[in-house]
C-alpha cells in the first residue's frame, strides 16, 4: 500500500481539542471486478478507492464526518464538520468513544492469502470466463448463463483514537458467482451459486459452475403444491439468510430501542432445548473475522442463545455503555462513509451432529427451502414476522418427489428457532452484510401457502 | 468540475490502445443527514465524496476504473487502468465536445442554506406527534437525509453533460407494541428538490400516520394462505409493476434473453385499461434527472400501451445491442460503479374504476395498503411482495387487519388479472436493488383490483 494509512489516522486522532476524543477511521482498498457474458467478458474494473471518517466526542455527544479527500485541506474540513455536527446531538451519557485495552489483540491466521498478491488480472479473467465455460457445459438445457463473475478485494484499515486506541490490519477477499438459466418445454428456471475465500487460489470455477447449473436444472417442472402444515428444511444458503434476518434483532442496541423481537426475553427459552446461536469474530477462515472491530475494540465469541436459552446480546461501546458492560467487539461500519453500530461477525448455529444426508433421510416428507423471495419485505427481525417466497424440492425420506415453486413458507421467528429439530455438520459462510453460517436445519412445521 | 482540455485528453488516454467509445463520470458529492432514536437526536453526520469513473467500450465489453483523486496525472492513469482490460484497434476522440442539456431540476430551499439545528427540529416535531399518539407507541425513528450530486458525463463521441441533483428524504419508523405483540408503522416520502420537501409534508402528519399504521397492526390477525383476490392500495402497488414488470423490460436482460419478456414485443398482456410509463422527465420527483448518468436527456418511455408490450428501457451498451437509441435509462449508483439499465418514476397509468366500488366487489379478498417491498427473478418473471399493512376484505368492505401476508405470483401474467383500475392515482417513493447498486426510483398506481393471486401467511385457508 502507497500511502500510511495508519500515519493519516494518528494525525487526525492528535487534532483533538481539550476536553474531546478524537476517533479516525481509515480504508484503502484495490478492488477488482470481472463479468464474463456468454464466452465473453462483458464488464471488467478496476480501482483503489481510500478514504477517512472521523467521530469526534465532547461532552457526552458525538459527530461524524467522512472525506474522500485526504489532502491536509479535506482532512481538516472533515474534522471541522464533524466538531459542528456533534453540536446538534442530544447529550448522552452513554456516549463516548471505546476505551483502549492493553496491548494490541492477537491476529487472526489466514486473514491474508499472500499467493494472492501473484495472481495477474488475466488469470482471474480466464477464471470467471472457466466459471461461464463449467456453467453452460453442465448440460444442454442450460439454455444460457446469465453472469458469471469473479472480483477480490485487498483491504488496509486503520484506526487511531486520541485516547490510545491504534491499529491496522489488512484482508484480502476474493469471491465469484454464476447465475445459470435452464429451460426445458417452456419452463424456465435459474440457479445461483457462489464461493467466497482469502485468495482465487481457493475457489473451484468448475464446482461453482457446475452447481449453480444443477440447482437450475433440478429445478425444472417445478409446480406449486397444496396449502398445508409441514417440516421445512432449509439449505445452508437459505439457513444463512435466515440468520442475517435475525441477526438485526441480535444487537444490545435494537434490543434496547425495543426493535427486536428478542427484547425483555433474557433468561428466557426461546429456542429448541439443544440449541446454541453464537457469534464469534476470530474464527480463523470465516470471512467476518477481523483482530479488532471496527471501533478497534478486540474481538471475541459471544454465546447468545446456549441450551434453548437467551444469554446475551451483542454490543458496541455505546450499547454497552448504556448497560454499564463491556463491548463484545460488534462494531460494524459499512465503509469509512458510514457511523459504527452493533452488527453480528460471524453468526451461527452449532451443529446438532447428524450429516446432511442422515438428516434428511430421518425427516420423511419434507419441503427442501433451495431459495428465499421477498426476505427484505417478508422477515420482519421487530416483530418476528417471517413469511417468504420459496422454491425449492418436495422430499420424501431424502428423495426427491417433485421441485416446487411460487409457493410460500410462514412461521413467527422465535417459533421457527423452538421447532428447529437438526442443524447438520455441513456449515458454509454466507455473506449478506455481515458473515451468517448455514447449514442444512430441519424445522419441524412452517405453514406452506400454495394451491 | 474539470476543464474540457483535461477531460478530452483523459478520453485520448483511454482510447491510446484502442476501443470504440471512452467516458468520463465525475461526481462530486456532499451529504448530511440526522437521526433521531429513542427521542434523542443520535446522529449528526455529513460528508463529502468526490471521484471520476473512466469506462473503455470495445464491442459488447466494457472496462472500468475509478479514483478518488481529480489531478490530470491521476486520471491518466486512471484511463490506462480502464484500457488495460481491452485489446483492441485504436479508437478516436472527438475533437469537439457537444453539451448535451437535460431538464431543470427545481430547488426552492437549498438545503445547505438550513441550519442542522431547523433539520433537527423537525425529527423532534414528528417525534413527539407520533408519541402523542398513544402509550403502546414504544419506539420512534425519524431521519432526515439531503443529498447533492453534481456530475459531469463527457464522451470521446463528443458528448458532454451535466447535471446537478439534490434529493432530500424524510423517514419515520414506528414500533409500537401491546401484550407482547409488536407491529410497526413507517413512511418515508422524499423527492428531487430541496428542503421544501418539509414544507409540502406535514412532520407531524407523517409522524402520525407512521404510529396509527403500527398501532393498527396491533389488532392484525394472522394472514391466510392460499389463492384470494387482492386490491393494491393507490401508490404502494406501484411496487408491483415495478418488480414485475419493469425489471423484465431493462434492455441488459432482454438482450440476454434473461427476462420472461424476451422477444414477445407486440404481445398483449393485460386489458385495453393497462398501460405503464417509466417517465424521468417529471421534475421534482424522487427518480427524476436531468440527464441520465451516461448523459442521456431524461424520457418518457411507455412500456405497455393499452395491454400490449409495446416499449423497453435501455443504457448505452444495451441500446447498441437491441438496435434502438437509448432510452435514458442508464443509471449508477456512483462513479465507483458501472452504469446499468434502471427504473425511474414507473406509473400504471389511472383508469376509470371508482376506488370504493372496487372494494365493494370483493367477497373475500385481501387489500393491500402498504408493500415493505418485494422482489423479482426476471428470468422466470416470479415475483414476492411482503405487505406490512393489509387487510381482509369480508363481504365488500375492509372487516381487520391481517400480518405476515405475502403475494407471490408471475410478471407476465399478473398484468392480466388485473380487472379493475382505479381514478385515484398515487405515488410512492423508493430505493430499488439491483446488481448491488441502489437508486432512488417512484412507483405510482392506483387502487387496482387482482382478480386471484396467491397469498401467503400463517394460517391455513
Amino acid at each position: 500500500m502507497t500511502q500510511d494509512l495508519l500515519g493519516l489516522a494518528t494525525d487526525l486522532a492528535g487534532r483533538a481539542k481539550g476536553g474531546e476524543v478524537v476517533e479516525a477511521f481509515l480504508t484503502h482498498e484495490l478492488n477488482f471486478y470481472v463479468k464474463v457474458f456468454s464466452g465473453e467478458v462483458e464488464a471488467l474494473s478496476a480501482s483503489e478507492p481510500r478514504g477517512a471518517g472521523v467521530r469526534v466526542f465532547s461532552e457526552g455527544r458525538v459527530g461524524f464526518s467522512y472525506t474522500t479527500d485526504l489532502s491536509a485541506g479535506g482532512r481538516g474540513a472533515m474534522l471541522d464538520a464533524a466538531r459542528e455536527n456533534a453540536s446538534f446531538v442530544t447529550p448522552d451519557e452513554a456516549i463516548g468513544p471505546a476505551e483502549p485495552t492493553d496491548g494490541p489483540p492477537p491476529e487472526i491466521e489466514g486473514m491474508v492469502d499472500r499467493g494472492q498478491e501473484d495472481v495477474r488480472p488475466d488469470s482471474k479473467v480466464r477464471f470467471a470466463l472457466e466459471l461461464d465455460r463449467a456453467t453452460a457445459a453442465r448440460d444442454k438445457r442450460v439454455r444460457a448463463v446469465e453472469e458469471s463473475v469473479y472480483s477480490d478485494s485487498d483491504t488496509e484499515i486503520a484506526i487511531a483514537t486520541s485516547n490510545g486506541i491504534s491499529g491496522t490490519y489488512r484482508r484480502t477477499d476474493a469471491w465469484c458467482f454464476s447465475l445459470a438459466i435452464a429451460e426445458e418445454d417452456d419452463d424456465t428456471q435459474v440457479g445461483f451459486e457462489f464461493d467466497l475465500a482469502r485468495g482465487l487460489n481457493h475457489l473451484d470455477a468448475v464446482d461453482v459452475g457446475q452447481r449453480a447449473a444443477d440447482i437450475a436444472l433440478t429445478a425444472l417442472g417445478a409446480s406449486k403444491i397444496p396449502s398445508a402444515r409441514m417440516p421445512v428444511v432449509f439449505e445452508p444458503f437459505t439457513a444463512g439468510q435466515f440468520l442475517g434476518v435475525l441477526g438485526q434483532a441480535l444487537t444490545g442496541e435494537a434490543v434496547q430501542k425495543g426493535r427486536s423481537l428478542f427484547a425483555g426475553r433474557t433468561g428466557d427459552t426461546v429456542a429448541a432445548s439443544g440449541l446454541t446461536l453464537f457469534d464469534d469474530g476470530r474464527l480463523p477462515g470465516a470471512p467476518g473475522s477481523a483482530p479488532w472491530d471496527d471501533e478497534g475494540v478486540p474481538t471475541s465469541r459471544t454465546d447468545i442463545i446456549a441450551g434453548g436459552v437467551l444469554r446475551s446480546f451483542l454490543y458496541d461501546s455505546i450499547s454497552a455503555r448504556r448497560e454499564g458492560r463491556a463491548s463484545t467487539g460488534n462494531a460494524s461500519r459499512s465503509g469509512f462513509k458510514s457511523v459504527p453500530g452493533a452488527a453480528p461477525s460471524n453468526l451461527a448455529l452449532e451443529s446438532t451432529g447428524q450429516s446432511r444426508d442422515e438428516l434428511l433421510q430421518g425427516a420423511g416428507k419434507v419441503l427442501l427451502v433451495q431459495d428465499f423471495h421477498g426476505v427484505h419485505s417478508g422477515a420482519n427481525p421487530v416483530s418476528g414476522d417471517f413469511s417468504v417466497g420459496v422454491t425449492g424440492m418436495l422430499l420424501d425420506g431424502g428423495e426427491i418427489v417433485q421441485p416446487v415453486k411460487e409457493v410460500t413458507i410462514a412461521a413467527p421467528m422465535l417459533e421457527i428457532l423452538s421447532n428447529i429439530r437438526a442443524v447438520a455438520d455441513d456449515r458454509r459462510w454466507l455473506p449478506f452484510g455481515g458473515s451468517f453460517g448455514g447449514a442444512t436445519t430441519l424445522v419441524s412445521e412452517m405453514t406452506v401457502g400454495g394451491l | 468540475m474539470i476543464a474540457p482540455d483535461v477531460i478530452q485528453r483523459t478520453l485520448g488516454a483511454a482510447l491510446a490502445a484502442g476501443g470504440d467509445l471512452a467516458e468520463i463520470f465525475v461526481e462530486d458529492r456532499t451529504s448530511m443527514a440526522l437521526r433521531l432514536d429513542d427521542s434523542r437526536i443520535e446522529d449528526v453526520t455529513s460528508g463529502r465524496d468526490v471521484g471520476a469513473g473512466i469506462r473503455v467500450l470495445a464491442g459488447d465489453r466494457a472496462s472500468y476504473a475509478y479514483t478518488n483523486l481529480l489531478t490530470e496525472e491521476s486520471l491518466r492513469t486512471t484511463a490506462e487502468a480502464a484500457r488495460a482490460g481491452l485489446e483492441c484497434p485504436a479508437g478516436s476522440v472527438e475533437t469537439d465536445l457537444r453539451r448535451v442539456v437535460g431538464g431543470g431540476h427545481s430547488v426552492v430551499v437549498r438545503p445547505e442554506d438550513v441550519g442542522a439545528a431547523d433539520k433537527a427540529a423537525t425529527l423532534v416535531k414528528a417525534n413527539d406527534a407520533a408519541r402523542s399518539q398513544g402509550a403502546e407507541v414504544r419506539q420512534v425513528m425519524v431521519s432526515y437525509a439531503d443529498v447533492r450530486q453534481k456530475v459531469l458525463i463527457a464522451s470521446s463521441d463528443g458528448r458532454l453533460a451535466e447535471d446537478d441533483r439534490t434529493r432530500v428524504r424524510f423517514a419515520v419508523q414506528v414500533v409500537a407494541a401491546r401484550n407482547g405483540e409488536i407491529a410497526t408503522g413507517f413512511e418515508a416520502p422524499g423527492h428531487s428538490g430541496g428542503f421544501e420537501l418539509l414544507q409540502r409534508y406535514d412532520v407531524e402528519d407523517l409522524g402520525r400516520s407512521a404510529a396509527s399504521k403500527a398501532l393498527r397492526m396491533l389488532d392484525a390477525r394472522p394472514s391466510p394462505a392460499g389463492e384470494f383476490p387482492v386490491v393494491l392500495a393507490p401508490g404502494t402497488g406501484g411496487v408491483l409493476i415495478h418488480e414485475a414488470c419493469g425489471h423484465g423490460l431493462e434492455a441488459d436482460t432482454l438482450v440476454k434473453e434473461a427476462s420472461a419478456y424476451a422477444k414477445r414485443h407486440g404481445e398483449r398482456f393485460g386489458s385495453e385499461a393497462v398501460t405503464i410509463v417509466d417517465d424521468a422527465t417529471e421534475t421534482g420527483l424522487w427518480g427524476s434527472f436531468g440527464v441520465d448518468d451516461e448523459g442521456t436527456p431524461a424520457q418518457s418511455t411507455v412500456l405497455f400501451e393499452k395491454g400490449v408490450l409495446v416499449g423497453h428501457m435501455s443504457d448505452v451498451l444495451s441500446a447498441e445491442k437491441i438496435g434502438h437509441p437509448p432510452t435514458g435509462n442508464g443509471r449508477r449508483q456512483s462513479y465507483a460503479h458501472l452504469p446499468i439499465v434502471r427504473m425511474t418514476n414507473t406509473n400504471l397509468l389511472p383508469g376509470d374504476d371508482d376506488p370504493e366500488e372496487i372494494i365493494r366487489s370483493v367477497e373475500r379478498g385481501v387489500y393491500a395498503a402498504t408493500f415493505a417491498g418485494g422482489e423479482v427473478n426476471p428470468a422466470t418473471g416470479n415475483f414476492v411482495f411482503g405487505m406490512s399493512e393489509a387487510y381482509m376484505i369480508e363481504n365488500g368492505a375492509i372487516a381487520y387487519p391481517i400480518k405476515g401476508a405475502q403475494l407471490i405470483g408471475n410478471g407476465p401474467r399478473v398484468l392480466g388479472v388485473i380487472d379493475a383500475i382505479g381514478s385515484d392515482f398515487g405515488r410512492k417513493e423508493g430505493v430499488c436493488g439491483k446488481d448491488g447498486q441502489h437508486a432512488p426510483v417512484t412507483n405510482g398506481m392506483s387502487t387496482v383490483l387482482l382478480g386471484k393471486m396467491t397469498v401467503g401467511g400463517t394460517e391455513a385457508g
